[in-house]
């Protein structure tokens, strides 16, 4: 009997981690996209994560648009903060060293971060969606609903985008100009306009994961902490891989449920937000690039 | 026509390029370049094709046209779609972790039209090896084959016009001699072509006129044939004009260069 308790434990962390893990997956995601496109690593990802969600809320809470509705045109609005965002600030800047558009991310940060705190207060924003019940039951079991739309979501979301990158004409555009702008830009390619649509695309994402973790509680421009997990995510999943960005976030939500609730419990309390930090170092040990970090094609 | 008047360029705001450049490539013939390194050959496919802002330059003064309109200062992405006048870059211009169809796919981007695939099956005719490697990723093919499907990649574009900038660059002597003829080729069925080349000889035999290009400036133009029996050419590109042995001192370029202008 005793046996099987722990078995059941260790099947509901899991499971939890890899429906977390999905979410995570997906705030890679975004980050990975930009990265490719542009080198740059977006820091804002927090701030994009509320602003998104606040679009979101206006859409369903303030309008009261049925959900169906309100989360694309949410979402239209997140990408459209990212298009006008990335002409204000990052467009200037093409041609120069990604580390420089790296940095304006970081005042992009605060930027958001103030404004947000200034329209919307500091103030939590109750939040919940109230999504058809989905909750999974088996026997002593149970994963909550929220958390299985979030897992469902995610995915559903991170399919979308492999099949925008790797089966449209844009797709195949953005893919070329993550290579070589000189190259995209001889061939006919405008890569001013696809690091547009990067940007709007990777800001949808970060949109739906925000949506996804807000609903788990609340949403207030705090919530944002939640973005810096892309971090981990991304550099033990490899920066420039798509399907690193999903196995890494999978890792990152595991390695945050088995170490919520097996090592915390022994007193060390918020162990677990470290727990993915340690991880990275020791994967980062063995491959510098990253799980799934591209293999650069060398040529003798 | 494609015509470039009194073309100058400066990058970064001081370093001066372009000094004046001034040649026509006529419709339906080869225009060979020639120069060293440095004479602002590359600078000069760049200006042409709107891709100079990317690398910081700036045309300074003078005039690039096609037919009657001018193309200076637009976007190349604008050059490519209305004058159909394409740059395929130096060093093999191809996506390396793009499988050989996706790079196809991603140079007929700028079209709209529904025949992307027709064309794509007459570069395969062109070129039988990149159909056998369409579903390879392109970092994994060999030179030859790379500066194959560039061309290939330029052609989904529609081009009327091509500048090539050295399109031999690190080929093997008979993988460039197969790369030369399908440029006659391309020739023959109508493209105006613009051949930059360091490997003058076989440039200047498949060239109906010829420039020499230095220090930013045309020294010597003609007729292809007439620059390979040029003395001053055949000493300094093609490393056979000096009957007799003669110290450095004498072939020093400056006094050379004097008498061209």
């Amino acid at each position: 009997m005793r046996l099987n308790e722990e078995m059941t434990d260790l099947i509901q962390t899991l499971g939890a981690g890899l429906l977390i893990g999905c979410v995570y997956g997906l705030l890679g995601l975004g980050i990975v996209i930009i990265f490719r496109a542009s080198e740059a690593f977006n820091f804002a990802i927090g701030e994009f994560l509320v602003v998104g969600s606040f679009l979101f809320y206006i859409f369903f809470f303030d309008l009261h648009l049925p959900f169906l509705l309100a989360l694309p045109l949410g979402l239209l609005a997140a990408g459209a903060m990212g298009a006008i965002i990335e002409r204000l600030s990052i467009k200037p800047l093409l041609g120069r060293s990604a580390l420089s558009m790296t940095i304006i991310t970081l005042g992009l940060a605060s930027v958001l971060r103030s404004s947000v705190q200034l329209i919307f207060g500091a103030h939590s924003y109750s939040f919940s969606l109230e999504l058809p019940d989905t909750s999974l039951e088996f026997g002593s079991l149970l994963f909550p609903s929220e958390r299985v739309w979030a897992g469902l979501l995610s995915v559903v979301t991170f399919g979308f985008i492999l099949f925008f990158l790797f089966r449209t004409r844009w797709g195949v555009a953005i893919r070329a100009t993550s290579e070589s702008q000189a190259k995209a830009m001889a061939f006919g390619i405008d890569a001013r306009f696809i690091l547009l649509m990067v940007w709007a695309l990777s800001s949808m994402c970060i949109a739906v994961a925000g949506v996804m973790i807000s609903n788990f509680g609340a949403l207030s421009f705090l919530t944002g902490i939640a973005g810096l997990r892309a971090i981990p995510v991304v550099l033990i999943g490899g920066m420039d891989s798509i399907g690193g960005a999903l196995i890494g976030g999978l890792i990152v939500g595991l390695c945050e449920a088995l170490v919520g609730s097996y090592i915390e419990p022994l007193g060390l309390v918020g162990f677990k937000d470290v727990a993915p930090y340690l991880l990275l170092l020791i994967v980062l040990f063995i491959r510098p690039y990253g799980l799934f970090g591209t293999v650069r094609i060398e040529r003798v | 026509m494609l015509s470039v008047e009194n073309l100058r360029v400066v990058y970064h705001d001081v370093i001066s390029i372009l000094n004046g450049v001034s040649l026509k490539a006529a419709t339906g013939e080869i225009s060979v370049i020639i120069g060293a390194n440095g004479a602002g050959k590359t600078t000069l496919l760049r200006a042409i094709s709107g891709m100079l802002d990317l690398y910081e330059g700036d045309i300074i003064e003078g005039d690039i046209t096609v037919g009657n309109s001018s193309i200076r200062g637009l976007d190349s992405t604008d050059i490519i779609k209305r004058y159909g006048l394409t740059y395929v870059m130096e060093d093999r211009p191809v996506f390396w972790y793009l499988t050989i169809e996706e790079n196809l796919a991603a140079a007929a981007y700028s079209r709209w039209d529904g025949a992307v695939k027709a064309d794509m099956e007459k570069v395969f005719r062109y070129f039988p090896v990149l159909r056998n490697l369409r579903n390879q990723k392109a970092g994994y093919t060999s030179g030859g084959e790379q500066q194959m499907l560039a061309i290939g990649m330029s052609l989904m574009t529609r081009p009327k016009i091509l500048l090539f900038d050295e399109p031999s660059l690190g080929l093997a002597p008979l993988v460039t001699e197969e790369l030369f003829r399908i440029i006659q080729q391309l020739n023959r069925e109508g493209l105006t072509v613009v051949l930059v080349e360091q490997n003058a000889h076989a440039a200047l035999s498949i060239g109906h006129h010829g420039y020499v290009l230095e220090n930013g400036r045309v020294v010597l133009d003609g007729p292809a044939v007439a620059l390979l029996d040029n003395e001053d050419v055949r000493e300094f590109y093609l490393g056979t004009g000096a009957k007799e042995r003669r110290s450095y001192q004498d072939a020093k370029r400056y006094k050379r260069r004097k008498r061209w202008l």
